[in-house]
């Protein structure tokens, strides 16, 4: 215990104090955050300032309206042009507009599908949506006026709704649209950590072996423990990286919800996570969490281990017998896409339990509810089924690794692979 | 001198070949000794199940009297593999604190031990260098000062010169010599037999995984003698050589190198010369070195194209 201790030591800390990590670590979340904010201001500032001309022949829009509508919404101006219409027909841009809409006769009661702002340019859908919008205001108060709909029956007629959402008997408390965030990010969360971190073992024993050390240390240390080592030692890197930004996160969410409404994109944050917090189980999915990252990292990274001490340096070499691993995490996330649709249909249940995809797809069912969505009987069988699993690969791969870290030459196929997992010791 | 370590038909088969195949020696406390073989002969297996790393397929390892326990023996044993290396981005006194705890010393001990050693070796200055930035030479030595440092009873060396200049050669040949002096025991792998001749007191040979030598260096000289003495006449002519109990084999001029005939002795040889009036000014046994009895040995067998002598 006392060497797999200083070997966990060692490459705990070795890769902890490296300046990537700090970088990397430090570099998400403030590529996150700018990239909230940055999105929220790109949208702001994208929009055209669109100027148009508004030839009217339905004779329904006046000025006033118009410049009612312009004023709340600036990112466009709309003008009526009743004057020489036939020179902003020509060329818009001449007579100082971008482009020009030309309304035909129209009847109030039918509307039309046929307007269009033509332009020199192209416009996108977010701007012919916001001069959409423009004008059906303006149309719908033409609309009431016509069929005499007051004031008070226009709020109702607006506010009266039927909506439906889901709602699970068993868990009063449960969002599906929430759930459906959480699952996914928990479950993309685990599919990143098994993909980088489990390269980062298959790496770190790969380095082992060209750096010809691995002789040196297996006659101080059984090959097991030094795998057990590597493999703990990076899963804790993997935890502390995730504990910082978890960090990083509530000090987020506290410093802006003291500066209050400063912030618009960030309280939107905020509020959203008020309603998380309060809307879910959050000691529960915590705890899962933390038992399916472990779990799923045991699984897989042991696997990656055994990939990293079969092969030489060649890394395309190490790519290409990762192949079939890589891919089971890849699945697991197609499986979860699938599960967050339907969390409780037969792919779902099946792929939550089979210890491969396990980590990711139940990550992804459980926020939907325990034991709503996920009986108890299936998260249990699930933990017990991922606990034999990693079991078995870490035997597995401990197999290969002691045969395959003294090993050079020629990259061995998956067959000689698993002759190394059966014959005797 | 008690034996520190006894190996008795040690058998180490692979799906295609014999590794070690019924192997038995031992090796007494406090001496060098050399084991020898051209490259592939099971020298490397054979460590390796001295250190514990393979378990043999059959057959007995006794170390200290009692039998071998790989978890608990490894503490007394350093092996500097062939095939060695170092992590390049660790500095160089972190690495060996590492190493030393790794064979189960406390980082206490560990440190103790490895301020001891890089004085004795002068690398003090470099506690803070890293790995990556070390000569060929230079990682060596921190090799070897990892490998003996935590006063281990056994030290096994495989090649343990290689890559090495003649200055750093021979500062670890000495350290090789204190430390035997100190009473730990130091097997020697290699296929350079001029070092074996210099070092070891006792050798074995192996090819093919069997042994094919065993006793000590100048046992098997004697052993594998051919005769062959150098003596210090002028050149014979045509009708002594004619008469004469032994047969020339090299004749220069002050110098004949002549192989004795059978049934006679040196002494038939030089009551020869003398009864003839010719002058001699020397007298010496050719005792054959290491190398020729290796080559002489290994030379039919199929693996000895991978042999380079050096």
């Amino acid at each position: 215990m006392y060497k797999t201790f200083i070997i966990i030591q060692r490459e705990y800390l070795t890769r902890v104090r490296k300046k990537t990590f700090i970088i990397s670590t430090l570099l998400f979340p403030i590529l996150y955050v700018g990239l909230i904010f940055g999105m929220g201001f790109l949208a702001e500032n994208s929009k055209q300032n669109l100027n148009i001309a508004l030839i009217d022949q339905s004779g329904y829009f006046k000025q006033v309206d118009l410049d009612r509508e312009n004023t709340l919404d600036p990112s466009s101006k709309i003008s009526l042009v009743t004057e020489r219409a036939t020179d902003v027909l020509k060329d818009p841009e001449a007579a100082g507009y971008d482009g020009f809409i030309r309304l035909p006769k129209l009847d109030w009661r039918q509307g039309s599908d046929q307007i269009f702002i033509e332009a020199k340019k192209s416009y996108g859908s977010g701007t012919t949506a916001t001069v959409e919008a423009k004008l059906n205001r303006i149309w719908n108060r033409i609309k009431n006026d016509s069929l005499s709909i007051d004031e008070n029956k226009q709020v109702i007629l607006q506010a009266s709704q039927l909506s439906v959402r889901s709602k699970n008997m068993d868990d009063a408390s449960s969002n599906a649209n929430i759930a459906e965030v959480i699952g996914y990010v928990a479950g993309l969360l685990i599919y990143l950590i098994l993909l980088i971190y489990g390269s980062q073992v298959m790496m770190g024993v790969m380095e082992e072996k060209t750096n010809r050390i691995a002789e040196v240390l297996v006659s101080s240390v059984r090959p097991f423990q030094m795998m057990m080592g590597k493999i703990i030692g990076i899963g804790l890197v993997a935890l502390t990286q995730f504990l910082l930004w978890i960090g990083f996160v509530l000090i987020v969410y506290n410093v802006s919800k003291a500066s209050g409404e400063s912030m618009s994109a960030a309280t939107v944050m905020v509020g959203k996570m008020q309603q998380v917090f309060t809307g879910i189980n959050v000691p529960l999915i915590l705890f899962c969490f933390g038992f399916y990252f472990l779990g799923g990292f045991f699984f897989y990274s042991s696997l990656y281990a055994a990939i990293g001490s079969a092969v030489n340096e060649d890394l395309r070499e190490a790519q290409s017998l990762s192949f079939p691993i890589t891919m089971l995490v890849i699945i697991s996330i197609a499986l979860m896409s699938t599960a967050t649709a339907n969390p409780t249909g037969p792919i779902a249940v099946w792929a939550s339990i089979i210890p491969f995809s396990s980590p990711i797809v139940m990550m992804a069912r459980i926020p939907y509810g325990v034991p709503g969505t996920v009986p108890w009987w299936q998260l249990g069988l699930s933990m017990v089924m991922l606990v034999i699993g990693f079991l078995g690969t870490v035997w597995f791969a401990g197999k290969i690794y002691r045969t395959g870290i003294l090993m050079y030459g020629k990259k061995p196929t998956w067959g000689e692979m698993l002759k190394w997992v059966f014959r005797k010791s | 001198m008690a034996e520190l370590l006894q190996v008795q038909h040690l058998k180490k088969y692979f799906a295609n070949q014999k590794a070690v195949d019924d192997i038995s020696f031992s090796v007494e406390e406090g001496s060098i000794f050399g084991l020898l073989g051209p490259n592939g002969a099971g020298k490397t297996t054979l460590i390796r199940m001295i250190t514990g790393i393979f378990y043999p397929d059959a057959g007995q390892i006794t170390f200290q009297g009692k039998p071998f326990d790989p978890i608990h023996d490894v503490r007394h044993i350093g092996y500097m593999p062939e095939e060695r290396g170092l992590y390049k981005k660790m500095k160089i006194g972190e690495h060996a604190l590492y190493l030393a705890q790794l064979k189960g010393l406390s980082r206490s001990d560990a440190m103790r031990q490895v301020k001891i050693w890089f004085e004795r070796l002068e690398m003090e200055s470099w506690w803070n260098k890293k790995v990556e930035d070390l000569s060929k030479g230079m990682s060596q030595k921190l090799q070897f000062v990892s490998t003996v440092l935590h006063e281990p009873r056994l030290i096994i060396l495989d090649e343990p010169f290689s890559g090495l200049d003649p200055v750093n050669s021979n500062l670890i040949k000495d350290e090789i010599h204190r430390l035997a002096k100190n009473g730990s025991t130091i097997i020697f792998s290699t296929h350079r037999m001029e070092q074996v001749e210099e070092i070891c007191q006792q050798i074995i040979l192996v090819n093919r995984g069997q042994k094919i030598l065993d006793g000590t260096v100048n046992s098997i000289k004697q052993q594998y003698k051919q005769s062959q003495y150098r003596i210090g006449i002028p050149a014979l002519n045509e009708a002594h050589l004619a008469e004469a109990p032994f047969e020339l084999i090299q004749s220069k001029e002050n110098e004949q190198i002549v192989r004795i005939a059978d049934g006679k002795s040196s002494n038939d040889v030089l009551r020869f010369l003398i009864d003839r009036s010719i002058p001699v000014h020397s007298f010496v046994e050719i005792l054959p070195s290491l190398n020729d009895i290796f080559i002489r040995l290994v030379e039919d067998t199929p693996v000895t194209r991978q042999f380079q002598p050096a």
